[in-house]
């Protein structure tokens, strides 16, 4: 049967007189069963050639075992994780890079040590010594990064640990005349001492309570060295420490100077957080993390003690940077302990993802970017800074770096939703629904009833209904006899019928009980003069009741 | 240097910094969010209220409420940035100190942009005469900001002890799911808190410029102080806050007179250890056992 | 049964939600009228809570049809559990939930208070505790106790008070007895017995169906996340099917 114009239908019972020429007349036309059995039954996911993933390219030949092999010193980490496997489908080959993180990283670093050859002329002493402060900028925020994120510790006093060692380190140069190279040293030793003191609350205080109690001890130490005068209140900062860098140098040649050793303290923070976070200490507090300390605790892990050796040597190093801060700065100014500070560099870690080194590097990037090369922009700048805080807070979960999983997470979520909330009424069975059933027939009959409805539903049409009003008994088009063949055949449950109230001049609609005993129930009030006008009545709402399903 | 004038001077910022603090303190319990922006807060109203004394009038009473409903409208703004769009999203408490403080930082850079660096002096609002009270003179300034501090608050707690509204907040600080079950829109009673707090940040800033001046970033200092006080008295509870602001203003006053002004952070800063090292959840844990339950 | 002559509270129709990839209801259709008195009845993890809180719009996603009083309160809808419960509990729905879910500092007075927190409600509020109170005598000598100190039957008695105190049309009760001795428990269905409904409708879930047995209009009982079977009370259950 197709959807041609007017079909003809030919009489079956002529076949018992072939003399005769059939009996034809036109009918209803109706699209063919066919068509919905070929679109249920097609084919719909999506094929890709076969053999490759999209988006993951897979190095060709052998060789996986040989990067499983090689190790470096000191650690007993491979250079790239690299897995080699054959193809399943075309039996090829094939090597995957699984974590291209090194990669990304060394190329990032060539970058870095290279930038300085395609700094425009203009503006060489701006962009560098902006570069020089994003290298010490990067390393605090990395050790900063150790204690919001492996410790869990929100400390906000971070700079202020920068800060008391710079200070303390320049002091003691100018009292006692050091060498340049003691002050990371002294720095360290000093942000030992530091995180010591405002250590110890963090073993009893948990989350903001130690937030804000930092916040009280960055406010102390700035109140304390603008008032103080043996730390330079009059000149605005105590400056005075000596340089590292060769006095002989040049203007150019000291930017670039100090641009590697700023770059080469980033590398040495970026060294620390490995160490710390990848290996023992970072793993323990990654099996405690927010929330589950009791069971973490229960399980034997003491991550109180694990976390406070992060924080003191988070803070050590944190010194040791403070030191330097202190000999390429020529001393220490109060603005590092100024809230600005704080909220510029919150607004660092926060940007990138809190709890992942690049994290810290890339939001430290954009930040000092805008904050030191874009001064043009005047206190726009900060606010350009605050903003893309508030978006990041507001949109992302885990910063720039996150948005991958994030994406990735939220289309999962929203997948098994759909999946989840597709199911029709009266449709197929979901698998919660099907283990439930004890009758697994039923599970194949709802699927086949299903397609069977959707082939129904486009028979309806309002030619096939004007026929049924027309002609509710008698002969039927192909159409209307295969509808009324399905609703006959229904269970007894709620199956619409008439009932005669008073032959010829009443009848009206109920639904069967489907329980013997029980009575029918009235289904509407309307009572029909004729029975055709309450076959045709009957026949309406099964329709509707089909199309509704 | 006197004792008397030094009391009174510590009682009048214990006022003041109290009203930050329960301000700070109704935020956290009732929404469970660390309003860093409160410092944006009391600069946008001392500037509110400074705009009102030049523009409309100096009037005490235009002053200050110029300076209250500006604080409201910086409470709403905070609201509807920091609040409203994450309150339901995961990690909410760390996003929103978070969003605070980018709030913070780009309001106080605002300010700083329209209303240049230079300090603005409100009008005095209390006139200048002097009262003297059981031999101890004090001045006008200290005792009306006192007086109406102490009044506003007591008509606050007032209101959240006895009316609909204050039994929504509260029932929020207690229960947030339970408060919607009951009936409470969390979003609406959010910008009734913030509007409130707001409000109490405003008025406070008003009362401060009778001593300081109003400038861009003349409120860190405050909601540093206020957060200390909210610290001590335990987040969440106004009886723990005013407690707290008072042990915060005695040993203000003690300190100066006994050791001089630049040892008062570092004994305040050893006193919140010390408080919190003996209860980490402030003075409050002491006052109700039930809130721990 | 017919009922075409009674209003309905209640009319769930094509109901499905869950939480997540996690489909708890599917496709339920349940009609409560005014005055009715209904006992759900099920084990656990078979939707009886997920239930209630789709029709309150607590659950993590749903779609289909609640028509509450007439108004649609429930929509396709895929995030923000809790962001509209407020607004369907204006509408006239009381939930007391699972867990009492009580305020732990307010006292026992305020905690009533703030279950009649809807503005019709809170005019007459004085006159609803006396009726509390006639309903759980024991609460009258507790009324300035922080709920925080009571014990967990006294704490029930004040949730479900909670619940009773408002303006509402349909009292959704979960669980009632969970978790409480068996003899206080009894105590508490019976004091849900007790209450007048006037042309409210109450919908108690239990899983102890000797507690509902014969008392109520009618027993639902509930299976993997659909009704299955009902019978009225004067039936008994021998109606109930599976």
């Amino acid at each position: 049967m197709t959807d041609t114009a007017q079909p003809i239908w030919i009489d079956p019972t002529d076949c018992l007189y072939p003399e005769n020429a059939a009996r034809e007349a036109p009918t209803n036309p109706h699209l063919s069963h066919q068509t919905t059995w070929n679109e249920t039954r097609a084919f719909k996911p999506r094929m890709h050639p076969v053999g490759r993933l999209r988006y993951y390219y897979k190095w060709p030949g052998h060789g996986g075992r040989l990067w499983w092999r090689k190790r470096y010193w000191p650690t007993r980490r491979r250079f790239l994780q690299i897995r080699g496997e054959y193809n399943p489908k075309t039996m090829r080959r094939e090597k995957t890079i699984v974590d291209k993180r090194p990669i990304w990283w060394i190329l990032g670093f060539i970058a870095l040590v290279l930038g300085p050859a395609v700094v425009p002329a203009a503006s060489w002493n701006t962009v560098m010594s902006a570069a020089a402060v994003f290298g010490i900028y990067a390393a605090i925020n990395l050790c900063w990064m150790l204690i919001i994120g492996t410790a869990g510790i929100f400390s906000l006093a971070s700079y202020a640990v920068v800060g008391a060692a710079a200070y303390g380190t320049t002091y003691l140069a100018i009292q006692l005349g050091l060498p340049w190279w003691m002050l990371p040293l002294v720095g360290a030793a000093i942000g030992l001492a530091f995180g010591l003191i405002i250590g110890l609350p963090a073993m009893r205080l948990d989350g903001f309570y130690y937030a804000l109690l930092t916040l009280g001890v960055v406010e102390l130490c700035r109140v304390y060295v603008v008032q103080s005068r043996e730390f330079g209140s009059a000149t605005g900062g105590l400056y005075g420490a000596p340089s590292y860098l060769p006095a002989s140098l040049g203007q150019m040649p000291r930017l670039l100077f100090g641009y590697y050793a700023s770059l080469a303290l980033m590398l040495f923070a970026l060294a620390v957080y490995r160490f710390i976070d990848g290996r023992r200490l970072g793993r323990v507090l990654r099996m405690a993390p927010e929330k589950r300390e009791a069971f973490a605790q229960a399980c034997g892990v003491d991550f109180i003690r694990a976390r406070i050796m992060v924080f003191l040597i988070s803070s050590t190093a944190l010194g040791f940077i403070g030191g330097f801060y202190a000999i390429h700065f020529g001393g220490a100014s109060p603005n590092l302990f100024s809230f600005d500070t704080v909220l510029l560099s919150l607004a660092m870690l926060v940007i990138g993802g809190i709890g992942r080194s690049e994290g810290a590097v890339a939001g430290t990037a954009i930040v000092v970017f805008i904050d030191r090369v874009l001064i043009d922009l005047g206190p726009l700048r900060y606010m350009l800074i605050g903003a893309i805080m508030l978006a990041v807070v507001l949109f992302l979960r885990e910063g720039l770096f996150g948005i991958k999983r994030q994406f990735r997470t939220w289309r999962d979520k929203k997948k098994s939703e759909r999946r989840a909330t597709r199911a029709e009424k009266g449709g197929e069975m979901l698998p919660e629904e099907a283990t439930e059933t004890a009758d697994k027939d039923q599970i194949f009959f709802r699927r086949f009833d299903k397609m069977q409805r959707d082939f129904l539903k486009r028979l309806v049409t309002d030619t096939v209904i004007e026929e049924h009003r027309t002609r509710p008994l008698g002969q039927h088009s192909e159409a209307l006899e295969r509808l009324l063949i399905y609703f006959r055949r229904q269970g007894q449950v709620d199956k619409y019928a008439i009932m005669v109230l008073e032959e010829f001049k009443a009848y009206r609609i109920v639904a069967l009980s489907g329980h013997r005993g029980t009575a029918p129930r009235v289904v509407e009030d309307s009572l029909y003069p004729t029975p055709d006008e309450a076959y045709h009545a009957l026949f309406l709402r099964r329709v509707q009741d089909l199309l509704e399903t | 240097m006197n004792w008397s004038f030094v009391l009174s001077n510590a009682i009048t910022l214990a006022c003041i910094y109290g009203t930050l603090a329960i301000g700070i303190s109704l935020t956290w319990s009732s929404l469970g969010l660390v309003n860093m922006a409160f410092g944006f807060i009391f600069a946008l109203s001392g500037y509110g209220a400074w705009l009102a004394s030049i523009n409309i009038g100096a009037q005490p009473a235009i002053v200050m409420a110029a300076g209250i409903l500006t604080g409201a409208f910086g409470g709403l703004i905070v609201c509807l940035l920091a609040f409203i769009p994450i309150h339901d999203k995961p990690n909410f408490p760390l996003r929103a100190l978070i969003a605070t403080l980018a709030i913070s930082l780009i309001g106080n850079q605002a300010l700083l942009w329209y209303f240049g660096p230079r300090a603005k002096s409100l009008p005095r609002l209390f006139g200048s005469w002097n009262a003297d009270i059981f031999g101890v003179i004090v001045t006008s300034d200290k005792l009306g900001a006192s007086a109406s501090a102490i009044v506003l608050l007591t008509l606050i707690l007032l209101w959240m002890r006895s009316s609909r509204r204050g039994l929504e907040i509260r029932a929020m600080m207690m229960n947030p799911h339970a408060a919607s079950i009951v009936g409470i829109g969390v979003r609406r009673t959010g910008f009734y808190v913030m509007a409130l707090t707001g409000s109490l940040a405003g008025l406070a800033s008003v009362l401060l410029a009778q001593t300081y001046y109003v400038a861009p970033f003349s409120g860190i200092t405050p909601m540093v102080k206020g957060l200390s006080i909210a610290l001590v008295g335990g987040l969440g509870s106004v009886p723990g806050a005013v407690i707290g602001a008072v042990l915060i203003g005695l040993n203000e006053a003690l300190t100066s007179t006994l050791l001089g002004g630049q040892y008062v952070l570092i004994t305040q800063f050893l006193l919140i250890i010390v408080v919190l090292l003996v209860r980490p959840r402030g003075i409050a844990g002491l006052l109700d056992k039930a809130r721990e339950a | 049964m017919s009922g075409a002559d009674k209003t309905a509270v209640l009319d769930v129709r094509g109901l499905s939600a869950g939480w997540g990839p996690l489909r708890v209801i599917h496709d339920l259709d349940l009609t409560v009228f005014a005055g009715e008195r209904i006992g759900l009845v099920g084990l656990n993890g078979h939707g009886k809570s997920t239930l209630f809180q789709a029709i309150a719009g607590l659950t993590g996603w749903q779609r289909g049809s609640i028509l509450l009083n007439g108004f649609e309160v429930g929509r396709t809808r895929s995030q923000g559990p809790g962001r509209y419960t407020h607004q369907i509990v204006r509408r006239g729905l009381a939930l007391i939930p699972q867990g009492d879910e009580i305020f732990h500092g307010l006292t026992v007075e305020e905690h009533l208070d703030s279950g009649a927190y809807t503005k019709r409600a809170w005019k007459e509020r004085a006159s609803r505790k006396i009726k509390i109170l006639q309903i759980f005598p024991p609460l009258d000598k507790l009324m300035g106790t922080p709920v925080g100190r009571l014990s967990g039957g006294e704490r029930r008695m004040v949730a479900i008070g909670r619940g009773l105190m408002a303006d509402a049309d349909l009292f959704l009760v979960d669980e009632p007895s969970l978790g409480l001795a068996p003899k206080i428990g009894k105590s508490v269905v019976d004091a849900l017995m007790a209450v007048e409904l006037g042309s409210s409708a109450m919908v108690i879930a239990e899983q102890n169906l000797a507690l509902l047995e014969g008392r109520v209009d009618r027993i639902i009982g509930m299976h993997a996340g659909k009704l299955k079977g009902e019978a009225s009370a004067s039936k008994g259950l021998m109606g109930v099917h599976r």
